[in-house]
């Protein structure tokens, strides 16, 4: 359902009243550009904004803690519950990117209760963008600069209005309590939206083709076929393995189950965000490791999320958001280093 | 489990048997029996320390307690083998994919086994031979590096050692890589007792199950091929670096499967092809 708002209300108006009785993450404009998610009471006019495009955190550490204390060993009990939380601004790729992680913690072995908890006291609300970073790339894994799914409100401004939509049924409610605010739109809104899109769609894809990435590129083959060529050895002799691109990731989910003693000399146990970078990742007893060298960790992240996921998920585990590219101590850009993949696979 | 994601229940050591100077067996007894096919793993934790995967080596027809065979090789290996009968720790699971034993019913089965590696064989012979009737030939090759080393001496207890002539239940066969004076049996690597002398062609259906360090399992796939057991035919323990157990963490990964959910156990045509296959 398309809903816009009704002459004399406010876009904030709006976000204010949806923001009810949640906690609020939302975006607050940084330096240089960027964007981070700031947490609040309440929608906050003049502070927040829906901003232009995704901000530096990714959407993960909103489900999946960098650390995460899971309990003690002889005190079972769930730790207390999550209040209710109401996010701002989400992005498509951050969106995207969920859809892995529901993957992994949701449709698995076993449900992961403290991820479920997560997603389910949380209102997602996302907007278009309407511009990109530098480093945006979303076209050539397959996404674009907007949201088709995985909303529970969506939100797209134009010159002639602002366009709300719901993407589920706990949106539309949402939609409804902010029913005096807001009217029907008109198909000439909704058409408006479109076009926007398109057009961003054709600016960014123009920029991903400039980098020898048009979407559509076989990524998959390339990575799979550049397998034993040297650039990943290349890469190597700059790569750090900081972890910096493990970590801000939007679709990187490895973590350490952790053991130790809580502060009243307890066995507890926690998660922790975990990068396959690091040497010691993959170490077996004794100190053996499949991966001795820092190439093939490099090559095995791109593997994991340009192979592994599309065989068994039929989808990349990456979004194009290129926060890795901006993390990167070595300036690798990840878009060099999908055109050297195929390049040395020869594919297109 | 219907314990909370991750929390292991206690389970106290009832037993500590030692095997050889770098190995021994620990049965446990669990708060709740934690029933397990063979083939599964189980994560053994050590409180505020460590937590590290181990198939058990005991019959999986007994569920009160489960028998983890363990070479100390790391920090939390060395960590169990300083503990005492009366301790307690943690166990997770039983987790991961087990031998289909209800194919091999029917079947010539051969149990290659190299070091350690014989625990999970271990529990699958101790299943096989509970029903013996309902299979064809079983065989057990195994290879340690020293006399010292083999594990499980209750072969010959038990009365399996034969050494190939048909009497018994089970036509087993040892060899050590080492020569030591003694030990007056075959010396040398696993694979010169999967030779035609040492071991018959096998039929279309037959089964091979193999464990052991990597570099053992790979140079034992290849002589089975050349023997001609067929891929799909062949049942390997894969191993990596392990923490959630449940295909959660991402450390385990090999290609396209879990080791935790997809594994342990894998024919040999799911895992060929895999450039990083025997990586050790």
């Amino acid at each position: 359902m398309h809903w816009t708002l009704r002459d004399g209300c406010g876009l904030d108006d709006v976000l204010i009243q949806l923001a009810k009785g949640r906690d609020v993450f939302a975006p607050i404009e940084g330096e240089n550009g960027n964007f981070i998610l700031s947490k609040s009471d309440g929608w906050r006019s003049g502070i927040n904004t829906l901003a232009p495009y995704r901000q530096t955190e990714p959407l993960k550490a909103l489900f999946f803690p960098a650390r995460e204390y899971i309990g003690r060993w002889k005190d079972v009990s769930l730790r207390s519950p999550m209040p209710k939380r109401i996010v701002f601004g989400v992005k498509n790729c951050d969106l995207s990117s969920l859809g892995i992680f529901d993957h992994v913690f949701l449709h698995g072995v076993a449900e992961d209760p403290y991820y479920a908890e997560a997603r389910r006291n949380t209102v997602l609300v996302s907007s278009d963008c309407s511009s990109h970073r530098d480093v945006c790339f979303c076209p050539a894994v397959g996404e674009q600069p907007w949201p088709e799914a995985g909303f529970d409100i969506n939100i797209a401004e134009t010159p002639d209005g602002v366009l709300l939509e719901d993407g589920s049924s706990q949106g539309a409610m949402l939609l409804e309590s902010a029913g005096d605010l807001l009217k029907p739109a008109e198909d000439t809104l909704v058409e408006r939206v479109k076009n926007q899109r398109e057009k961003h769609y054709q600016a960014l894809a123009e920029d991903c083709s400039a980098r020898g990435l048009k979407p559509g590129s076989k990524l998959q083959e390339a990575i799979e076929g550049a397998f034993g060529d040297g650039m990943w050895a290349r890469y190597a002799e700059h790569c750090v393995e900081c972890g910096a691109c493990n970590f801000v990731c939007c679709t990187c989910h490895c973590f350490l189950l952790a053991d130790g003693m809580d502060e009243n000399g307890e066995a507890a146990r926690t998660k922790l965000w975990d990068a396959c970078l690091y040497d010691g990742f993959a170490r077996t007893a004794g100190g053996g490791t499949p991966r001795p060298y820092r190439a093939e960790r490099l090559r095995n992240r791109f593997d994991k999320k340009f192979s592994y996921f599309p065989q068994v998920m039929g989808r990349f585990a990456c979004d194009g958001c290129g926060r890795c590219t901006e993390a990167c101590i070595a300036n690798i850009d990840i878009r060099d280093v999908l055109k050297d993949a195929m390049e040395a696979a020869a594919v297109a | 489990m219907d314990q909370p994601l991750y929390m292991p229940i206690p389970a106290v050591i009832e037993k500590i048997e030692v095997e050889t100077p770098e190995i021994k067996t620990f049965r446990l007894r669990p708060e709740k029996p934690v029933p397990f096919r063979a083939g599964q793993f189980v994560e053994l934790f050590l409180p505020g320390f460590g937590e590290a995967p181990f198939t058990p080596s005991s019959s999986p027809k007994i569920t009160d307690t489960m028998e983890i065979t363990i070479m100390r090789a790391g920090r939390v290996t060395a960590a169990l083998h300083e503990m005492a009968e009366g301790d307690e720790l943690g166990v997770r699971g039983p987790m991961g994919r087990a031998y289909p034993i209800e194919e091999f019913k029917g079947k010539d089965i051969l149990i290659v086994g190299g070091g350690c590696g014989v625990g999970p064989l271990r529990s699958l012979l101790l299943d096989l031979v509970d029903e013996r009737d309902q299979y064809e030939k079983v065989t057990v090759r195994y290879g340690a590096k020293t006399h010292e080393s083999i594990v499980f001496r209750d072969a010959q207890a038990r009365g399996w050692d034969v050494g190939g002539n048909g009497e018994g239940p089970l036509d087993v066969v040892l060899t050590v890589d080492q020569e030591h004076p003694d030990w007056d049996g075959h010396v040398g690597v696993i694979t010169t007792i999967l030779t035609p002398e040492y071991l018959a062609e096998p039929p279309d259906d037959g089964i091979a199950v193999m464990c052991g360090p990597p570099i053992m399992m790979k140079f034992g796939t290849d002589v089975l091929l050349e023997r001609g057991y067929r891929p799909q035919n062949i049942y390997l323990s894969m191993e990596r670096n392990m923490s959630c157990g449940i295909g959660q963490c991402g450390h385990c990964r090999l290609g396209k499967y879990y080791i935790c959910k997809d594994g342990p156990v894998f024919t040999y045509e799911e895992v060929r092809g895999n450039p990083r296959l025997w990586d050790d």
